[in-house]
């Protein structure tokens, strides 16, 4: 495959759907093409994380290890889908292993390659930023009906007015000390000025234990950082009630139906009482169709929360599979 | 801070749980993966009972403010004992002049006499403030036994106190009750003095045949200002189990061996191997029973709402 051909597939993938013919025809001369066979294994779960892969044709099959030896498959990729972008974002290791299903093609971009994509200030970085929050959510979304099919039943629980009177009912706090959300691994490594105008974009909420802040398939009302206390993230099914995760301090919720626009995935609940910084949607929709200071951190910030997300999905499905 | 380990089970070489993996529980005192910033240098203790002993019903004990690393004995020890119920420990603290390591400090505890031994990861903040209230709920010939300044020592001379023969050994039911009622015990004094930071209690209790374990924090998210801890507990303090055959050495490294019915459980702050694939994570607020009958290991896992 020529480089020309290639920056023609990179063309068609959204994530570079920001670049110019000159920065795809770049990107092809740092992306290597690798072919497979079936059966490969591209990575092992929990291998470093050096490379992610673009499907060009083929299949590639995302496998979850469990406990006893047992393999479950959560996912495939096929032609345009990628492949290993979370784990370069957040440089953990791979959270499930990668196994060609058929002969395919691929296209490696490695770690630094990828770094470069997101580092710039142009226009180009922020549609790749974007475009990657957005493909997260579609992974997460896809991960929580996998756990959703696999506890069965019609979704229960708290429906969206019980969210819009909590959301009604929410009492305003001043904004805490600069400094104690600063030690949050969230915030280390942004810049501090930029993170100061994203965390003072919205209104400091107090909400006391109990409270639904987001139901399954409702609208959220606002885009939560939780900044003390802790909120529940759930899946309701019938009397089965499963933790999806818990949003400690530094964590966020209900930024995936604001970014692709469907319902709230899950049900989140306050399990201590809890402050909060709120973003409304228009305001969560300027800060992720930013260009400034302010909205690269703010989209650094939402990936980083997907990415922890996402992994920390994948446990209580592993759990919900093994019947523990 | 501290890391906790517990194994229930066909009896296992002890060196495999503190040694022999990547991430046992020795290299968890200097080179702990799920932990931020502390590290877990205050000494080291286990009760490990061995069921080819003199005395089986009784635990070997050792501890020692040495750091395990170094330490020749607990090798040598390791090396020789197989047990069949084991609750290990290695104790962090904050980096000040107003920790004290000393053995009397050092978990797990037993008091003399005594069935049940404790192992705790986590602190009560503020402890000095609610730790003479909590004399209400203790009974005297327990609160008399009480030796060091740790708050790990007075949770478990609480919950001894909450069962119908400290000195028993309880079945596993009671014993999960006794633990539930402690800890609405100490949330009752921590309101009536006002306390509301993070306070995380992750525990392991064991008579020998049965495991009980929390993961659990009250305030979880709340701190003091410059609070020195705060890195350490910003993240739910963690707990993690693998259950199965045996705990070996197989294709995809150190795993327990898929056996319907379950014979073994580890229960651990953190996993024993780099890859946590063999792992499930405790969901936070819950709690782990696990008990040693003839029909093998009856193992669950209960929501805790304390």
């Amino acid at each position: 495959m020529s480089e020309l051909a290639t920056a023609d597939f990179l063309a068609e993938l959204p994530l570079f759907g920001g670049f110019d013919r000159a920065a795809l025809e770049t990107l092809a001369t740092v992306a290597r093409r690798r072919r497979v066979r079936a059966d490969q294994v591209l990575w092992r779960q929990g291998d470093e994380a050096r490379e992610m892969f673009f499907v060009l044709d083929g299949t590639v099959a995302e496998l979850l290890a469990l406990p006893g030896g047992r393999t479950q498959e959560v996912g495939r990729a096929v032609r345009g889908e990628a492949l290993g972008e979370v784990e370069l974002l957040d440089g953990s290791g791979h959270p499930t292993s990668a196994q060609a299903v058929s002969e395919a093609t691929l296209l490696s971009l490695g770690r630094l390659g990828f770094a470069d994509l997101l580092a710039g200030g142009d226009a180009s970085a922020f549609t790749c930023r974007r475009c990657l929050a957005g493909l997260f959510t579609a992974r997460l979304r896809g991960e929580l009906g996998l756990l959703a099919a696999a506890l069965g039943g019609e979704p229960a629980g708290p429906t969206g007015e019980d969210a819009a009177r909590t959301f009604a009912g929410l009492e305003d706090r001043p904004a805490p000390d600069s400094a104690y959300v600063r030690r949050m691994a969230s915030f280390h490594e942004v810049d501090p000025l930029a993170l100061w105008g994203f965390l003072t974009s919205g209104r400091y909420v107090h909400c006391p234990p109990g409270q639904v802040l987001l139901a399954e398939g409702a609208p959220p009302p606002a885009y939560y950082l939780t900044i003390n206390g802790a909120v529940e993230k759930v899946l309701v099914r019938g009397h089965r009630r499963v933790r999806v995760g818990l949003a400690g301090p530094g964590k966020a919720f209900g930024g995936e139906a604001l970014i692709d626009g469907l319902p709230s995935p899950l049900t989140a609940v306050t399990r201590e009482r809890s402050l909060l910084l709120l973003i409304p949607p228009d305001i969560f929709g300027r800060l992720f169709r930013g260009e400034d200071a302010v909205s690269r951190v703010f989209l650094e910030v939402v990936l980083r929360d997907l990415a922890n997300v996402l992994r920390e999905t994948l446990r209580p499905y592993a759990r919900v599979l093994l019947g523990a | 801070m501290c890391r906790i380990l517990a194994y229930l089970g066909d009896p296992l070489p002890v060196q495999r749980l503190l040694y022999e993996t990547d991430n046992g529980l020795v290299h968890q005192s200097h080179s702990p993966r799920m932990m931020n910033k502390f590290l877990n240098l205050a000494g080291f203790g286990m009760k490990a009972w061995d069921p080819a002993s003199l005395h089986p019903e009784d635990p070997f004990s050792y501890q020692a403010t040495t750091l395990p690393s170094y330490d020749r004995n607990l090798r040598s020890i390791a090396s020789k004992l197989a047990s069949s119920c084991l609750v290990a420990h290695v104790r962090g603290v904050t980096y000040s002049s107003e920790s004290a390591v000393a053995e009397t400090n050092l978990h797990p505890f037993q008091f003399p006499d005594a069935r049940v031994v404790l192992a705790h990861n986590g602190h009560l903040r503020q402890f000095a403030r609610m730790r003479y209230a909590l004399i209400d709920h203790v009974r005297p010939e327990l609160a008399q036994r009480i030796e060091g300044t740790t708050d790990s020592e007075w949770i478990y001379a609480l919950i001894l106190s909450q069962l119908d023969d400290p000195f028993g050994r309880p079945r596993t039911a009671e014993l999960a009750e006794a633990t539930l009622a402690a800890l609405r015990i100490l949330r009752e004094v921590r309101a009536a003095h006002g306390i509301d930071t993070s306070s995380p209690v992750n525990l392991c209790l064991s008579t020998g045949d049965a495991l009980v374990a929390t993961r659990v924090s009250f305030d979880y998210g709340w701190y003091p200002p410059e609070d020195e801890m705060l890195e350490t507990d910003l993240p739910f303090v963690s707990l993690w189990y693998a259950l199965g055959g045996e705990y070996a050495r197989g294709e995809r490294g150190w795993q327990m061996t898929a056996t319907e019915p379950a014979r073994s459980v580890i229960i651990a702050s953190e996993p024993l191997t780099a890859d946590v694939s063999g792992w499930l994570e405790v969901p936070e607020y819950s709690m782990l029973t696990a008990e040693l009958t003839p029909g093998g290991l009856v193992f669950a896992t209960h929501h805790l709402d304390v």
